[in-house]
């Protein structure tokens, strides 16, 4: 943390901020003067698209830098941060860069450099995609800030327990765990309190390695924030309730980047706020996301971010698109339980209910009711083979989905490594499958 | 002939049979495609190999190495390859092999024993299985495919490793248009890049040398030198490493 | 010496019943075995099994589900523990936390299936936690039970789980004079995951009295991994000359606990379950399980480690790159096989071994 770090971050975040407001006010003209493509089965895209470019790339700039002057964690994409961001925290997601490499078509490159290294293939891609990262060091972000805490939270997968193990042993750095034991039914108290004292301890390592203490007014300040992102967050995604829905849930995993890596942060709230207005102004004036909207879906499980644009494009071949997922729904539905007032306590209870801690009959329950609020004709269940906890379950809600009426796919792939992913197989299933929706 | 030492690869395409001198050169060798009825064919070519080189101790190996009769031991052609390049070579180093069923790849020490090793998982991918599989899909015979990637002027990549996946992604290929020759290269490339990770697992030693019978496919090493950056030597009867190097262990 | 006789799965079952006892089915891999004998339950653990294959599952779970729980669910499926009083169903990883959610909303067995939360440190908290979920479990063992936790039965049974801790450590460390092939070593061993404790200790007992002053030549080995399923893994062990001197198995060597001492028999179970050597499945540091394993060779005179995994097993690969790293830097060989359960064993893996073996020679 020297003077020369301080000054490399300030004059490195301070040009690249400006370069990307350009960047930004050049795309939103664009957007405004460019001739609609009339070929396309989808609408313009959202007018405050650039805006989250410049949002999501100045998050990565300012990483770049980070470590020179500030406190850098890594976290898991479930983790309860708002007391990290209270301390000063820098936060690196570790789950998004690899998304980010996904999306780049960067993750298979990734994922070999970590089986050279002896890992198998039949880990996780997330975390192959990490590690050959850090390993091979190469990102397409450009350079990823060294952590000075690790903070793991189980409520997403175990995965991450032993990735994290990985990193721990890597940097050489304090790994704070939180603990979240699944919930097969509810919650017990015993278990609340067990995240909670394990909150307790994970603030009194994060203050040591920031070297001051955490204040309290900040904690409920940023608390607060996270609620209010939240709840935009969820009020975004019912939009999509509209016919026809003026955002899908393709839009939706491109747009969950701030909620996810920078939830607390006033600018999360303001870009919300505005996603907001413009989905609104959508719904006036009768625009869906997709020009000719006929068939509505659910999407279970992560995106499958090397083929998004490819997956979009052929549903809307069919005049389908999603209208919602299990995914971007889990970085809402929790709202009500966020209390300022009390932040250690509710944490506790918001960071121990994601849907991916909670059984296979309460995502079947998950499931259903989206479809019903959504209007939806259909589930797509992808079979995610890097997603246990995730997929495992599938089979069954399928079934059940399938007898309750609500016809469902399971979609074979893997969210990050492109191998395990059938093109021809896939197209084939998705065309059957929306042949024998009746609309 | 006086044979010192007899080795038998029964290998699950090919059983390669050889005889050395108690000097470790090789006098006889036997080549010929694996039967079903392995256990008569083995017995038959280990007479057929003291008829004619001379009695002398047999070691056998391959996949079905215990069925060899009258062998003095069974040894894995992991040991045995890694003998048989490291005196064709005459150096320690990383031997390839890459046989019908399974690749491996050894890392070999200055005296010519094993030091560590990698095998390819189950599957055929990165192995002779995986170019057989889908040079029949293309109405191929494997002999003339690595000459005809070499020759390819264009590459097209196949993105699967593995045989099953590697068949459909050819067929759609083919759908769409693409040049056989094309196919065939990016075919090549896949297989070796599947390798090259496997060598890169255990750690670059050089030199790298081939052994087993797909080496004698000319693509196989051009483009393994290219994805690791260094040179790959052959040696001059790749087949017959493992049967030789069993032979030069019956010395011991 | 005279062969020792080891009593199988089905004989204990029946003993159990015959004397009015109930049985408890249990899948790996830390289970409250005393907790579950204080009720009169009688724990048998679900490995697999490999006999049961993993087709019935196939309708519940994807192919690339570990064979440990699709067998395991095909065993439910096929009614396998229909006569079971209730299945406990650990968390120990997120394919067996699947499983008990599946048996839990879709599946539904006859008998009551009893998940419980296993935490991942050994932390105060951690113990503090476990305490309150052991006794949880016990407030649902005594509905089924039909009675009410009896502390110093517990006490008893844990006392009695850690004489079978000691026996087993014991089985191992003089396992070159005992006079058994590395399959029958693995039988008895093993023969715990149904075995009263004292019809183990009883068992260790018999064979450490008959064994004899040679001891057996072999390249010295350790075995690490899962469970040495299919067992032809040890027949494979034994032809290739290998003798299994130290184990890592998550089966075995990682469930002999420390002895514990508190006031409260629940807090003993519990910090029981978290006192055994390193393992994946706990989330244990890397550090500490290179130094672990580091350790037994050294102790045992090991000269390589053979890390024997059931493929999709998240837990074990994560680990398996540092800790050859940390392994061959102390001069152990490694070598890392991946199988299904329910498979013969490929040729591959035995080539495999018998290469390492020829390599170790």
């Amino acid at each position: 943390m020297s003077i020369e770090g301080a000054l490399r971050y300030y004059l490195g975040t301070g040009i690249g901020k400006g370069v990307l407001r350009f960047e930004r006010l050049r795309n939103e003209w664009r957007l405004r003067h460019r001739a609609p493509k009339t070929s396309s089965p989808f609408s313009p895209p959202l007018s405050t698209s650039p805006w989250l470019k410049e949002l999501i790339s100045r998050h990565y700039l300012t990483g770049r830098y980070a470590d020179a002057h500030r406190k850098v964690a890594w976290v898991t994409s479930g983790a309860p941060v708002e007391f990290l961001k209270a301390l000063g925290y820098y936060l690196l997601y570790p789950e998004n860069h690899g998304a980010v490499c996904g999306i780049r078509r960067r993750g298979e490159e990734l994922c070999q450099a970590a089986e050279e290294a002896g890992y198998s293939r039949d880990i996780c891609s997330y975390a192959r995609t990490d590690l050959g990262s850090l390993l091979s060091g190469r990102t397409p972000v450009g350079r990823l800030p060294k952590p000075d805490l690790l903070l793991c939270c189980t409520n997403i997968c175990q995965t991450v327990l032993f990735w994290y193990r990985v990193l721990a042993a890597h940097f050489r750095v304090p790994l704070v765990i939180i603990d979240t034991p699944f919930i097969y039914s509810t919650a017990p108290a015993h278990a609340v309190d067990f995240v909670q004292r394990q909150l307790e301890l994970g603030v009194e390592t994060a203050e040591r390695v920031a070297g001051r203490s955490i204040d309290p007014a900040e904690l409920e300040r940023v608390t607060r924030r996270s609620r209010e992102a939240v709840e935009l967050w969820m009020r975004v995604l019912e939009r999509a309730r509209h016919v026809p829905a003026p955002i899908t849930a393709f839009d939706e995993f491109i747009h969950m980047g701030p909620i996810v890596e920078m939830r607390g942060d006033r600018a999360t709230v303001d870009y919300y706020r505005a996603l907001l207005a413009t989905l609104d102004l959508r719904i006036a004036r009768g625009t869906g996301a997709l020009k000719q909207e006929r068939i509505r879906l659910i999407w279970d499980n992560l995106p499958i971010w090397y083929r998004m644009r490819g997956l979009s494009e052929l549903l809307a071949r069919h005049g389908a698109t999603l209208v919602a997922s299990t995914y971007t729904n889990a970085w809402g539905e929790l709202a009500a339980l966020i209390d300022p007032s009390d932040p250690m306590r509710s944490a506790a209870r918001v960071y121990l209910h994601p849907i991916l801690n909670r059984g296979t009959g309460h995502k079947l329950d998950t499931i259903q009711r989206l479809a019903t609020d959504y209007a939806a004709h259909g589930v797509i269940l992808h079979s995610d083979r890097s997603c246990k906890p995730y997929s495992v379950g599938q089979m069954d809600q399928r079934e059940r989905l399938s007898a309750r009426g609500i016809p469902a796919l399971l979609l074979e792939a893997d969210h990050n490594d492109p191998r395990a992913f059938a093109d021809e197989q896939a197209e084939n299933r998705i065309q059957a499958f929306l042949e024998m929706i009746p609309s | 002939m006086n044979a010192a030492g007899i080795g038998v690869d029964a290998g699950s395409t090919v059983v390669k049979a050889c005889a050395v001198t108690a000097a470790g050169s090789r006098i006889w060798q036997h080549v010929e495609l694996t039967e079903p009825r392995l256990e008569e064919q083995a017995r038959r070519i280990a007479a057929l190999a003291r008829e004619q080189a001379g009695a002398a101790p047999l070691v056998a190996t391959g996949y079905g190495r215990k069925l060899v009769a009258g062998a003095e031991r069974a040894i894995t052609e992991i040991t045995c390859h890694a003998r048989g390049v490291f005196a064709e070579l005459g150096s320690g180093g990383t031997v390839v092999d890459i046989g019908g069923q399974d690749s491996k790849v050894i890392s070999v020490g200055a005296d010519g024993s094993v030091r560590n090793f990698a095998m390819n998982d189950k599957c055929a991918a990165g192995t002779g299985r995986f170019l057989e599989v889908t040079a029949a899909r293309l109405r191929l015979a494997v002999e003339e495919i690595g000459a005809m990637a070499l020759a390819a002027a264009e590459e097209v990549p196949i993105s699967s490793t593995c045989a099953v996946f590697a068949e459909s992604e050819i067929v759609s290929l083919i759908a769409r248009g693409a040049a056989l020759e094309a196919i065939v290269r990016g075919l090549h490339r896949s297989l070796v890049a599947r390798l090259a990770s496997l060598v890169r697992s255990l750690g670059i030693v050089e030199p790298v040398a081939l052994s087993g019978g797909v080496a004698r496919n000319p693509a196989i090493a051009a483009f393994l030198a290219e994805a690791l950056g260094c040179e790959v030597k052959l040696p001059e009867a790749p087949q017959l490493m493992g049967a030789y190097g069993a032979a030069l262990l019956a010395l011991d | 010496m005279a062969p020792i006789s080891i009593p199988g799965r089905r004989e204990a079952i029946e003993d159990q019943r015959a004397a009015g006892g109930g049985l408890a089915a249990v899948f790996p891999v830390h289970n409250p075995r005393a907790l579950l004998r204080s009720f009169g339950l009688l724990p048998v653990e679900v490995w697999g099994p490999p006999s049961a294959r993993g087709d019935r599952a196939a309708a519940h779970l994807q192919a690339y589900t570990c064979s440990l729980v699709r067998c395991g669910l095909s065993f439910v499926l096929a009614g396998g523990l229909d006569r079971a009083d209730c299945i406990v169903v650990p968390h120990a990883c997120d394919s067996l936390q699947g499983l008990g959610s599946l048996l839990l909303d879709f599946v539904k067995p006859s008998p009551p299936v009893l998940p419980y939360y296993l935490p991942r440190g050994e932390r105060d908290v951690d113990r503090a936690y476990l305490t309150a979920e052991i006794e949880s479990l016990a407030e649902r063992l005594a509905r089924i039970a039909g009675r009410e936790l009896d502390r110093a039965e517990l006490h008893a049974r844990l006392d009695r789980e850690e004489q079978a801790d000691r026996a087993a450590a014991a089985l191992i460390d003089d396992r070159r004079r005992l006079g058994l092939s590395n399959r029958r070593l693995y039988e008895l061993l093993r023969s715990r995951e149904y075995l009263p404790a004292e019809r183990f200790c009883a068992l260790a007992d018999s064979a450490l009295e008959a064994r004899g002053e040679m001891e057996a030549a072999g390249v010295p080995v350790l075995l690490s991994g899962l469970v040495p399923e299919p067992a032809s893994v040890l027949d494979a062990l034994d032809a290739a000359g290998a003798c299994v001197v130290a184990d890592d198995m998550a089966c075995a060597g990682r469930r002999i606990y420390r002895a514990c001492a508190f006031d409260d028999p629940l807090e003993r179970q519990a910090a029981r379950l978290l006192s055994g050597p390193p393992d994946s499945t706990r989330d244990c540091s890397m550090g500490a399980r290179v130094a672990h394993l580091c350790e037994l060779a050294e102790r045992s005179g090991a000269r390589g480690v053979i890390f024997f995994d059931v493929k999709f097993c998240e837990p074990e690969l994560f680990y398996l790159p540092r800790l050859q790293a940390g392994l061959r830097e102390a001069g152990l060989a490694c070598l890392a096989c991946e199988v299904d359960l329910a498979d013969a064993l490929p040729d591959q893996i035995l080539t495999r071994l018998e290469a390492f073996v020829e390599m170790l020679s």
